[in-house]
């Protein structure tokens, strides 16, 4: 009730007046993250119902968000954010549970590893407790179930499992026709997530064939090779998902195109941060000015602009640092900046930048 | 001015430096949590003002109303919105507390406020000529600036301006000395009239006409209380901000000493030409730690609740340097303000005379 009156324009436009911004229900958050935090407006609050340990390094929290989530769909991601040592962080994770969890009894899942080092990661499993809320944005991005219905094969590493647990339950429950492989590598045997869950669904839905393999409890490691390709019947038609890390997926690369598997029936998808494009550093770095700060500062091969902000004592706003969530967003007036991650190479004019994934060839100019 | 050589300079900003550093690399919940405590005595004030308003017939009922909203517009001009604004909070990454984005409850925008104040008055402090803040362009408060017969009614200005002080400080950036000498023309400033209008206007809507409205039969009286709100926060505001630098003992400078100056030269004018005033826990509170100004003008992005710790180290680095530490009680350096404006009102013969007379009887 209160977001639908809240989106209105007639409300904005008074909120301004009253309370100087421009999300005037979020006025009233300082007050209500201690009454009651699912009453918070500024984001998505979601409550920690359980905490299901996977493995020695990996958790599954179950959350309830606030019922004004729209939802999402199967192999999707979030940002969730939240304070550590009054710091606010933003992160994405893979949603690991099936949206019918989410439709039918208002809980979704987030599996998560921790990363050796990671802020948010170590926090979450040392000092996220039950009944604690964290923050969440509506769900993005096209890892998606192939409709109508068609063969599949999901390649996964480690953690990359999470998205495709959510589209593997989903597909179950909408008996899905097509045949369905997913190889799923792991360093040993303790390290399967959900392994309970996927035993179970390969039982209950003779579509799936489950292979896991684990990479390093033999004294060679033993990673993907082509034979394993081999047992996947009709290869050639089935659309490919990959998720793991960057060795996994460039090997996976090789060996499906190598087996003829057209490039536009594979689909990868992040759960660390995004391998980088390969950029040439000799034509890096430039003199960068952050005109509202009124600063100039030199920067030298791919440190990107965010990077180059807070080394000159700026504070911009960012969320994961990994060109997600576009908190970092800001105008540049001029210059040329190469993406990061994709190695595109940008406009000379005025456009919006991703500061965490920009890194400046030549002089830019910023409205930081 | 204390003069000190470029060594000593240089020693000096280390010294500050090193505070400064101590600082950034402990911030974190504490700080977090300061600021969100404040914020919500804020709301809860405002919220508790504007309900109590509409009964403001019942006379106590008035003035407790009248109080809480006045003091939500002290704490959230003074310790949240000029001091998120200075980015002291910034490093939270918090949106609703972003240095660039914060809008306050004041008839002056944020953008206009981040030129004049955090660019102009913090860089070229007490600079006469360069620091528009000194005096307001409507006081002459040193003798550097010739007296022009306008000066001798100067105190009926500063009791103007000390009323209205949202609407001076709004209207700060129009630079209407610059106007009447026709160094700019008033063409240049219809952008800036423009955001003003949008920002005062709302301000005005608010109190003056929506929260009215809002309960008709009682109308007039949440006008009035509405006023008296602005009114307590003006005159407090104003006063806290004489204080910061208009003391007896608070330097200025000329362009000629500053012109390229060092960091460490910027701190030395940011030490002397600062003034702090002491007092209880929640006076600091309700100046938003501008009672540390000396702190805050040689660290303005840190958070300002940390004034009160890092003062003793301040003042360890002022004595080392032999540079006078400008402190007192309110009541004394508000007294020495007031008599900067009265001393200056007058033509500078009758009031060398005049005090010339003074320092002959304490003799």
């Amino acid at each position: 009730m209160l977001a639908r009156i809240s989106n209105t324009k007639a409300f904005h436009w008074l909120g301004r007046q009253l309370m100087n911004r421009d999300n005037p229900a979020a006025w009233l958050d300082p007050l209500a993250t201690t009454i009651n935090p699912m009453w918070v407006q500024e984001y998505t609050p979601a409550r920690v119902e359980r905490i299901i340990v996977e493995t020695n390094d990996t958790k599954t929290f179950v959350l309830t968000p606030a019922k004004r989530w729209a939802g999402f769909q199967a192999g999707q991601h979030v940002n969730i954010c939240t304070d550590v040592n009054g710091i606010r962080r933003t992160r994405t994770f893979s949603l690991s549970s099936s949206p019918l969890l989410w439709e039918r009894q208002g809980e979704i899942t987030l599996t998560i590893k921790r990363l050796p080092g990671g802020l948010v990661t170590n926090w979450m499993h040392d000092s996220l407790k039950q009944g604690d809320v964290i923050g969440l944005t509506e769900a993005f991005g096209d890892f998606q179930i192939p409709q109508p219905a068609k063969p599949a094969l999901y390649i996964a590493g480690g953690s990359g499992i999470t998205p495709i647990l959510s589209q593997l339950e989903t597909m179950a429950a909408e008996n899905y026709r097509a045949s369905v492989a997913l190889l799923y590598f792991v360093r040993t045997q303790d390290d399967v997530i959900a392994r309970e869950a996927l035993t179970a669904l390969a039982a209950r839905w003779p579509a799936l064939s489950l292979t896991i393999i684990a990479t390093h409890e033999g004294k060679e490691p033993r990673y993907l090779k082509d034979s394993d390709l081999t047992p996947v019947t009709g290869l050639p038609v089935r659309e490919v998902y990959l998720c793991g890390p960057k060795g996994l997926m460039d090997l996976a690369n090789d060996l499906l195109s190598q087996r003829g598997v057209n490039e536009q029936q594979i689909h990868s998808t992040f759960f660390a941060p995004p391998a980088q494009a390969q950029l040439d550093g000799a034509q890096l770095g430039g003199d960068v000015t952050f005109t509202t700060s009124n600063l100039k500062v030199g920067s030298e091969g791919d440190a990107n602009l965010l990077e180059i902000a807070e080394a000159a004592g700026l504070q911009p706003q960012h969320g994961c640092r990994m060109g997600i969530c576009h908190q970092c967003s800001c105008r540049k007036t001029s210059g040329t900046v190469v993406n990061r991650l994709t190695g595109k190479v940008s406009g000379p004019g005025e456009e919006t930048v991703q500061l965490c994934v920009s890194v400046p060839q030549g002089p830019v100019v910023l409205d930081v | 001015m204390k003069k000190l050589n470029d060594d000593q300079l240089n020693e000096l900003q280390k010294d500050l430096d090193a505070i400064r550093d101590e600082v950034l690399a402990d911030l974190g919940e504490r700080d977090a949590n300061y600021i969100r405590k404040i914020i919500r005595l804020h709301r809860t004030l405002e919220i508790g003002g504007r309900v109590m308003m509409p009964f403001g017939f019942i006379p106590p009922v008035f003035v407790a109303a009248t109080a809480s909203l006045g003091i939500a517009k002290i704490l959230e001009n003074m310790e949240i919105g000029h001091n998120v604004m200075h980015g002291q909070y910034d490093w939270m990454n918090d949106p609703s507390l972003n240095s660039q984005t914060y809008e306050w409850d004041t008839a002056c925008s944020s953008e206009s406020w981040r030129r004049t104040h955090n660019y102009e008055h913090h860089t070229y402090t007490n600079i006469i000529g360069k620091d528009r803040d000194y005096g307001y362009a409507v006081l002459r408060l040193s003798d550097e600036e010739r007296w022009k017969p306008r000066h001798s009614l100067q105190f009926i200005n500063y009791v103007l301006l000390s009323t209205l002080f949202q609407w001076g400080v709004g209207l700060h950036e129009l630079e209407t000395e610059k106007l009447t000498r026709r160094e700019i023309r008033l063409r240049d400033k219809i952008p800036f009239l423009k955001d003003f209008a949008r920002k005062g206007g709302r301000q005005a809507f608010k109190d003056y006409v929506f929260f009215p409205l809002l309960t008709l039969p009682v109308a007039p009286i949440v006008l009035a209380g509405n006023l008296g709100a602005n009114l307590i926060r003006n005159l407090w505001a104003s006063t806290v901000i004489f204080c910061g630098h208009f003391t007896q003992d608070a330097e200025t400078f000329s362009e000629e000493e500053c012109e390229g100056e060092s960091k460490g030269h910027w701190y030395l004018r940011q030490l002397t030409g600062s003034s702090n005033f002491t007092g209880g826990k929640w006076l600091h509170v309700l100046s938003g730690h501008l009672s540390y100004q000396v702190e805050h003008h040689v660290f303005p992005d840190l958070p300002a609740h940390r004034y009160p710790e890092i003062s003793e180290k301040v003042q360890a680095v002022c004595k080392k340097h032999d540079i006078p530490y400008n402190t007192g009680t309110f009541a004394k350096q508000y007294g020495t303000v007031l008599s900067r404006i009265a001393r200056y009102s007058l033509p500078d013969s009758l009031r060398t005379r005049l005090e010339g007379k003074r320092e002959l009887q304490a003799i």
